[in-house]
């Protein structure tokens, strides 16, 4: 009954908490690129004769994009199919959501001890991206249509890459349980597999998020705006959220499978601020340095690279089994 | 790889000093504009006090931003910020100089009709003697009279003034047809004979 | 002033239209938008797509033949939008455009054909001048807003 009560409380405050880390990462995705490219990018500290005016801080630079959408006209193009097209973002803001749920938090286990909650975290996160494919094919737009053949290919293989690497846990581990999964370390040669993982999953998540060199379905100066072109107003601002609920789930996941005892305990709460930070800042990194690939040359990229680095861990997962 | 950590060290580099500018920031002093060069051309000034409105500018303005509005008590010598292109040829024409391109740069106005988005100069018109039309601001006949009796050669300055006093008032089509008053009209001494 | 209301002051998004003529405020608007400036500090986008606009960057004077591109772009951005004309041939015409004779090719400013709101003249406007442009445009988002409202 207690743990009920406690699953119930956390479940309710995880809302707020995951809207507001999604949020800060968001700001500090483009805070830390913006840096990098030599400007300042939103401001932190607005300067003192502006600040009456335009806000004292832009710390929520991503929620302000996102209300600002929900206060505009949404407009429905006359050649989309119209129920697919209104309803998909908020499928895709619902798994996206609804996978927050099973992924633990620092001191909030939350659904994650539910059995094959891997499988279901993970579903839920492809769900969301699907959603992302279906409603520009609905659009009815050729310029969402692109977008969207190229989300589907990335989607292709960034969610091998994806699935694989945390099935190579799961498999290592021998448990589809992301509560399970988070609270073992295992031995050091399980560690170091896990690193291995975690590296493909770091590539996975690179395709998930659209971060730069796998960025061609929205790329800007070549589809105006990929597979968001005919989407304005709270549709937009849906998928935005949408956006950043699985920014959110993307760094929780990767901190619970990959770098184990983190997100066990409350007490590893400043160790899991500083991982997510660091991932944060390692994706900015990346997207800074590189330019945007073609699809062809994305797709080998992953084949050559993700898929083999998975297949050696599944073979050193498969000896460590027979071993024990 | 080698090219990443090359472009890493470079965008690391200035990571902590950013070059953006704090400008829409400080109000007057302390607001940083990017480099401002020496010869910027920024919107037109003129001198309302040396303008004689000849229309100099109006006939060589390329953007047709300069316009000449004419009424019975003033002429008008406008310019329209909007359709300016900074090309100075009205600067370098003026023959009173008095049109200058300053530095300033920063103008955005909501409404068309904004006075800020105007220059314009006021001069007041003499009409005809004769027909009682306006033909020439006040200003303008005072300063082409002193040019005129700067250069001329002193020899013939005496006809030559006397003859401008002869028709003073009068619109250019009034004066060609009281042309034969003048002493310097060349076929004076002929239609004399004639008759 | 209500999360909404203030949150469009804080994200304008701006979309970049260029109707026609030299080019020379294109690179001005770019200018603007890009380190030096960098517009982002006050939460201004470019955004690709003019779905997603809410201040609409107008250069260049426009071509007949671009009439109904330019309305149309202008149709498809929802409300409350805001047209920012920058440069001499967006606010006037400029050198290629007169009443009298007419232009067989050229039908002039933008604001024949839709509401301008702020004009930015310049030939080309310093950067300087674009980010006042845009930040009167915010003003003027603003204040068509709340008037919607009433």
């Amino acid at each position: 009954m207690a743990d009920l009560a406690f699953t119930i409380i956390s479940i309710a405050l995880i809302i707020p908490i995951s809207l507001f880390l999604g949020v800060i990462y968001a700001f500090l995705l483009r805070k830390f690129n913006a840096r990098f490219q030599w400007r300042v990018g939103p401001v932190v500290r607005m300067y003192s004769d502006l600040a009456p005016v335009i806000g004292s801080t832009r710390v929520w630079q991503p929620m302000y994009d996102i209300l600002k959408l929900f206060g505009k006209d949404t407009l429905i193009p006359a050649s989309a199919h119209k129920r697919l097209f209104t309803w998909s973002p908020y499928f895709s803001l619902f798994f996206s959501f609804a996978a927050v749920l099973f992924i633990p938090f620092p001191g909030m286990p939350l659904l994650s001890d539910a059995p094959y909650s891997l499988i279901v975290a993970s579903y839920l996160l492809i769900a969301s991206i699907l959603f992302t494919i279906l409603g520009p094919v609905a659009s009815g737009s050729p310029w969402g249509a692109i977008g969207a053949r190229r989300e589907v290919e990335l989607f292709l293989v960034a969610e091998l890459g994806f699935v694989a690497s945390l099935f190579l846990v799961a498999f290592m581990k021998g448990s589809l349980v992301i509560a399970e999964l988070s609270g073992t370390v295992g031995s050091i040669p399980m560690v170091l597999v896990t690193l291995l993982a975690g590296i493909t999953m770091f590539a996975a998540m690179l395709g998930k998020l659209h971060i730069k060199p796998f960025d061609m379905p929205e790329a800007e100066c070549e589809i105006v705006a990929g597979p968001y072109t005919e989407y304005s107003g709270k549709l937009l601002g849906t998928y935005f959220l949408a956006k950043i609920f699985v920014l959110y789930n993307m760094v929780a996941l990767f901190i619970a499978v990959f770098l184990p005892p983190v997100s066990s305990s409350v007490l590893w709460l400043p160790l899991y601020v500083v991982a997510a930070l660091v991932l944060v800042f390692l994706l900015a990194v990346v997207q800074v340095l590189n330019p945007r690939y073609a699809i062809r040359k994305a797709l080998t990229w992953y084949l050559k690279i993700v898929v083999p680095l998975v297949i050696l861990g599944f073979i050193a997962a498969f000896a460590l089994r027979m071993v024990a | 790889m080698s090219t990443h950590i090359k472009i890493l060290k470079q965008v690391l580099q200035k990571y902590s000093s950013p070059m953006t500018l704090n400008y829409p920031s400080g109000v007057d002093k302390n607001r940083m504009y990017s480099q401002i060069p020496e010869g910027l051309r920024g919107f037109i000034e003129r001198d309302e006090e040396k303008c004689v409105g000849c229309r100099a500018c109006y006939m060589v303005c390329s953007g047709r931003a300069t316009k000449i509005f004419d009424t019975a008590e003033k002429r008008t010598v406008q310019v329209f910020h909007f359709r300016c292109t900074y090309c100075a040829h009205c600067e370098e024409c003026c023959p009173e100089e008095a049109i200058k391109m300053s530095k300033k740069f920063e103008l955005t106005v909501t409404d068309k009709n904004d006075p800020k988005a105007y220059v314009n100069t006021d001069l007041k018109m003499i009409s005809c003697k004769a027909c009682n039309r306006p033909y020439l601001p006040e200003k303008m006949q005072k300063r082409v009279f002193e040019r005129l009796s700067e250069k001329i050669d002193p020899k013939v300055k005496g006809i030559v003034v006397e003859d401008y006093h002869k028709t003073e008032g009068f619109c250019p089509d009034c004066k060609r047809a009281r042309g034969v008053m003048l002493d310097t009209h060349t076929k004076k001494h002929v239609w004399l004979e004639v008759v | 002033m209500g999360l909404i209301d203030r949150a469009r002051i804080y994200s304008p998004w701006v979309y970049h239209f260029h109707c026609g003529g030299c080019n020379g405020c294109d690179i001005e608007t770019l200018a603007a938008l890009a380190p030096r400036f960098d517009a982002e500090r006050f939460g201004i986008q470019l955004v690709a797509s003019p779905r997603h606009a809410d201040i609409l960057i107008t250069t260049g004077c426009v071509p007949k033949q671009f009439i109904p591109m330019i309305k149309r772009v202008y149709k498809q951005t929802p409300d409350p939008k805001v047209v920012v004309a920058i440069g001499g041939c967006a606010c006037g015409g400029s050198l290629f455009y007169d009443e009298d004779p007419e232009n067989y090719a050229i039908l002039g400013s933008p604001d024949l054909l839709i509401p301008v709101d702020v004009y930015v003249p310049g030939c080309a406007p310093k950067p300087e001048q674009i980010i006042n442009g845009i930040v009167q445009g915010i003003l003027k988002l603003n204040e068509k807003a709340t008037r919607g409202k009433k």
